[in-house]
């Protein structure tokens, strides 16, 4: 019995131990465009600060973008776009969390197609959405991802400008660029 | 007693498993609140709203005859308008100069804004703080005046504020502006209603926005040392087309700062006048022009 005892708790050591090497890499750099292409008029707006997490292990894919940090190259476009289109004082984040589709085995230099399936959240509405992207081990402790897919502004009741000195696309392509570190 | 070991070892390791998201982080708490009113002028005065850096802001302003002529003078619009059209450049996202020249009395008027404090939005900096001083000279022909035609210096004028602006919700901004104007010579030729030198008197100006792009503006302007009219107008401001179109009643018809405290507001009674501007925003500098 006592033997069981002891075993069981080697068992669970053995299990919470096992995060502290696990496949987990993080970043707080990546690079998030939108890319906003209209008939008339084309922009982009961008941010480096883009936060995640992706584990191999537990299959597990979380990232999320301060949307205030997103510039478009016109200080007042930029204002117009927190205060009345994405509302960040309200919704301050873009969101997704997720799992990968078929985890491939990586090796390092090779690049992999991957599909994630998961939760895209922005101005307060989640939808269930699937972006192909390409997963590559740079080296050991280094992974770099990158993915891009389109935003219908509709989808997230976000409604587009009529009159405004800058064309709104309705949907907005987003590319996404990120190296992450081994946590 | 085992079994309860091993549940709480169980829960443990379940929940340092199941591995939470990440934690969700502003980048940066102390954000600059973002327009605190829809332009560098709200109604006739200027505001806290800061320009980014190397943009020129553009604004023509309009005031018309009184009200109570009626359908027969369209509401004041057929006496005559003053104009002013100010150009604004912003050097960084601080310091900004500007030139305005006011139809009446041929004003030409220049002026620096420097915003001293941004309010954030974790309200470490709880308010905007902005200096505005300007010095204008009236280029009006009196030649007819023969000697006593004023010099230079005598037709010109100073002005000086601060203005202290919070936007207090989402909805509501209001900012107190003490204000100071300066004439050499009230000379009464000038068109202007005191014989003071020195003007002095509180702004206040608000802005309560009703829909994303539009909001109720307006101003008070109690003077401090003279018994001219104060200044009150009310109006709206709608973001259009990259524009800010701001309609209003106000009592004053006159733009300038200087002669916004000197001009006077007409005799009590008076009506309200029309009045608007159009503010524009010109961005410089950059390769890549979107717009």
């Amino acid at each position: 019995m006592k033997a069981q005892v002891i075993f069981c708790l080697l068992f669970f050591l053995a299990l919470i131990r096992q995060p502290l090497d696990a496949q987990q890499f993080v970043t707080d750099n990546g690079k998030v465009t939108f890319i906003s292409k209209a008939s008339l008029s084309e922009f982009e707006g961008k941010s480096n600060l883009l936060q995640g997490v992706v584990d191999l292990d537990k299959n597990l894919l979380d990232f999320y973008l301060d949307l205030n940090t997103i510039k478009t190259g016109i200080g007042l476009r930029d204002r117009h776009m927190r205060e009345n289109y994405l509302e960040t004082k309200k919704f301050p984040f873009a969101e997704f969390s997720g799992k990968i589709q078929d985890i491939p085995t990586l090796e390092i230099g090779q690049e992999k197609s991957v599909r994630a399936k998961g939760k895209f959240k922005i101005h307060g509405v989640e939808r269930e959405i699937e972006v192909p992207g390409k997963l590559k081990k740079l080296n050991e402790q280094e992974l770099s991802l990158s993915a891009d897919f389109k935003v219908l502004l509709s989808d997230y009741n976000i409604s587009i400008p009529k009159v405004m000195f800058y064309e709104l696309a309705e949907e907005q392509i987003v590319i996404i660029d990120a190296v992450l570190k081994k946590k | 007693m085992d079994k309860k070991i091993l549940l709480t070892l169980f829960l443990i390791c379940w929940i340092s498993m199941s591995f939470a998201q990440l934690e969700r982080k502003l980048a940066n708490e102390s954000q600059t609140v973002d327009l605190i009113f829809h332009a560098p002028r709200n109604i006739n005065l200027l505001t806290v709203e800061p320009l980014d850096n190397n943009t020129l802001h553009f604004s023509i302003m309009h005031t018309f005859g009184t009200l109570d002529g009626g359908l027969q003078n369209l509401f004041g619009l057929d006496n005559g308008a003053v104009i002013q059209l100010s150009f604004e450049y912003a050097f960084n996202e601080n310091f900004s100069l500007g030139a305005t020249r006011q139809s009446r009395d041929k004003v030409y008027n220049l002026y620096s804004r420097y915003h001293l404090l941004k309010q954030t939005h974790d309200d470490k900096i709880p308010f905007s703080l902005s200096f505005m001083a300007g010095a204008g000279v009236n280029t009006a022909d009196y030649r007819f005046l023969q000697n006593d035609n004023p010099s230079f210096s005598e037709r010109s004028s100073f002005a000086f504020q601060v203005m202290a602006g919070r936007r207090f919700t989402e909805k509501l901004s209001l900012q107190l502006s003490p204000m100071m104007a300066y004439f050499v010579d009230p000379n009464p030729i000038f068109l202007i209603e005191g014989d003071q030198n020195l003007y002095l008197a509180l702004g206040f100006s608000g802005k309560y926005k009703i829909s994303g792009k539009s909001s109720l503006t307006m101003q008070w302007i109690p003077n401090l040392n003279n018994d001219l009219r104060n200044n009150i107008g009310f109006g709206i401001d709608l973001e259009a087309g990259g524009h800010v179109f701001q309609m209003y009643f106000v009592t004053s018809q006159l733009l300038n700062e200087q002669y916004l405290l000197a001009g006077g507001n007409g005799a009590p009674g008076d009506q309200f006048r029309l009045g608007f501007n159009v503010n524009r925003v010109f961005a410089t500098g950059k390769k890549k022009s979107t717009w």
